[in-house]
């Protein structure tokens, strides 16, 4: 859904130098402000590990595993299994949300998909899922497809409850002048129920995105094979502290990255929603 | 007036709301009016007496629990774009541009893009929006919405017009311009208007003939006719003209008073 953002009608004043240059100013020590937290526990985590409490095996520094990410970086690693990881993250993340839309379609509107989804949503989104991951090695084996399996599945949960809730949501007079317009119930659902609802489905896929990510970790670690999770597991096999920081804060940057990228993508597609202009954090 | 040449027959109308949770609604009770083809007519009485539920029931919007409601002669069985409506909470798609809303109608109708493009540009000019058109409600004032919700109705040219306090949200000034236009396009056009309003005064101006509806359970408790030449500049001020809006005022007051009362007996 691709909505042009060239339609806003009130004319914003050009920015004149002196305001334009203070507006920097000012959005350049909100930047500060906002990461000022982060940069102390990383001062924290520097002063902790070289202070003698602990051992440099315990706790490496912050500045060794910046040494490390960046070794690692270079020489070709970091970007072999951060692409690794995402691709598995991003496939069962994909599948998952377009087959919990779905599914989430065909609750609130067949009974039947109700009838047969709805207990099975209810008692399944509450499990741990992870749980099945014996199960999933069984039937699928320790490569690609049971990882991003592992995915999908816990994807599914929140896309289908958000799409669910988001139908359920839609205004009843917004429905009736629709059809008051002459659209037909195909037209119902593709022209006015799910955009509607897209914001609440846009939540919900939102929500799934750091799951997928976490999954996809998980079941790195539990299975290997390559990605972020299964080399911090080899790394903590080898005792290679440095190399486990290493992968987390690598975990952790990639997450952030992504998860930003989502709700840029937000403002971009909801463009329309008057939470588009307001600043989100999520 | 027979049953026969009107052309929205409502007959022994009742409707209960029936909420899953709380106590049941009779919000209209044993409703009967017809309305004739071209006629305008007003639909007064104190809030929650059951107007707009009356509207969404001729719309075909709630199914007909007791009585029966036809519509040129057929009984209504479901919305369809010969009831335009335009809506108290205007239900504007938001979307989809001022432009875009307006189009929607005009999309499902047999229609070359340019003529729709012209219509939909000629309706939104007519309410007032011009420069407007790629807003979304979102950006709009309430008012704004409200001309954008009238607008999109009109667009689809329906024979019959739905409208529940269509100029609500208006200022006095606004109002009136629209008030002119509404005449206008009715005069021009053969359209059946059912105007629900707060406003006496614009009641008795538009219509040809005023229902007032008594409170909670409703049903029509006076017809009165308000005939007056629209086009006499100084209506407003003749003494017919105040005459008959004191005693339509007198009606509605009773029954706003009947309401209150029933909320704090
Ligand atoms: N969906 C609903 N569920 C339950 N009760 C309802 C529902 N809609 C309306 N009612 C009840 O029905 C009565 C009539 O409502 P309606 O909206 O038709 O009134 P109205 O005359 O349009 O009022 P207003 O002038 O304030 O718009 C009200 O008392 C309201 O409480
Ligand atoms: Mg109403």
């Amino acid at each position: 859904m691709a909505r042009r953002d060239n339609g806003v009608t009130t004319p914003e004043q050009p920015p004149g130098g002196r305001s334009a240059g203070l507006r920097m100013v000012r959005q350049t020590l909100r930047t500060a402000a906002y990461g000022l937290p982060v940069v102390a526990l990383l001062i924290a985590w520097e002063t902790f590990a070289r202070s003698g409490a602990v051992t440099m095996f315990i706790l490496p520094p912050a500045s060794a595993v910046a040494e490390r990410i960046w070794a690692d970086a270079a020489a070709g690693d970091l970007w072999r299994n951060i692409l690794t990881t995402m691709y598995r993250a991003f496939s069962g993340f994909l599948l998952g949300s377009l087959i919990g839309v779905a599914i989430g379609i065909g609750i609130s509107r067949n009974a039947l998909a109700r009838w047969f989804f709805d207990p099975i949503i209810s008692i399944g989104f509450p499990m741990p899922k992870v749980a099945f991951l014996p199960v999933i090695i069984l039937w699928l084996g320790v490569f690609d497809v049971s990882k991003i399996a592992m995915v999908t599945i816990e994807v599914l949960f929140p896309v289908v409850t958000a799409t669910v809730i988001g139908l359920q949501g839609v205004n009843r007079s917004v429905i009736w002048s629709a059809r008051n317009l002459g659209a037909s119930q195909r037209q119902l659902l593709w022209h006015v129920m799910i955009p509607a609802a897209f914001p609440q489905i846009f939540t919900g896929i939102q929500v799934a995105l750091p799951i997928a990510l976490i999954v996809a970790v998980f079941t790195e670690m539990a299975m290997g094979g390559y990605g972020l999770g299964a080399s911090m597991m080899s790394a903590s096999r080898l005792a290679d502290s440095r190399g486990v920081f290493a992968g987390i804060v690598a975990i952790a940057l990639v997450g952030y990255c992504v998860v930003k990228l989502m709700g840029l993508l937000r403002r971009r597609v909801l463009i329309w929603h008057a939470e588009a202009v307001m600043p989100s954090t999520v | 007036m027979t049953e026969e040449n009107a052309q929205i027959v409502v007959h022994g109308v009742s409707q209960v709301y029936r909420p899953p949770a709380g106590r049941e609604v009779l919000a209209l009770s044993d409703v009967s009016l017809e309305v004739q083809g071209r006629e305008f007519i007003a639909l007064l009485g104190p809030s929650g007496c059951g107007k707009s539920t009356l509207l969404y029931l001729i719309g075909g919007f709630l199914p007909t629990q007791q009585g029966s409601i036809r519509v040129d002669g057929k009984p209504v069985s479901g919305p369809g774009p010969d009831r335009g409506i335009v809506f108290q909470d205007f239900a504007l798609f938001p979307w989809k541009t001022v432009r875009a809303n307006v189009l929607y109608g005009l999309e499902r109708m047999d229609l070359s893009r340019h003529e729709r493009e012209r219509r939909a540009q000629s309706f939104i000019d007519m309410v007032g929006l011009g420069g407007f058109e790629d807003s979304y409600p979102s950006q709009l004032s309430g008012g704004m919405k409200q001309r954008a919700a009238i607008a999109r109705t009109l667009a689809i040219d329906p024979t019959i017009l739905l409208m529940d306090e269509p100029f609500g949200a208006l200022d006095s000034q606004t109002r009136r311009l629209m008030q002119s236009e509404l005449l206008s396009i009715w005069q021009r056009t053969p359209k059946t208007v059912i105007f629900v309003t707060h406003d006496v005064q614009e009641a008795v101006f538009l219509a040809g003939r005023v229902a007032v509806m008594s409170a909670r359970p409703g049903c029509i408790k006076a017809i009165v006719e308000t005939q007056f030449d629209k086009a006499d500049p100084h209506l407003l001020k003749s003494p017919d003209f105040v005459n008959k809006v004191d005693e339509i005022w007198n009606l509605v007051r009773d029954e706003a008073i009947v309401a209150q009362t029933a909320r704090h007996p």
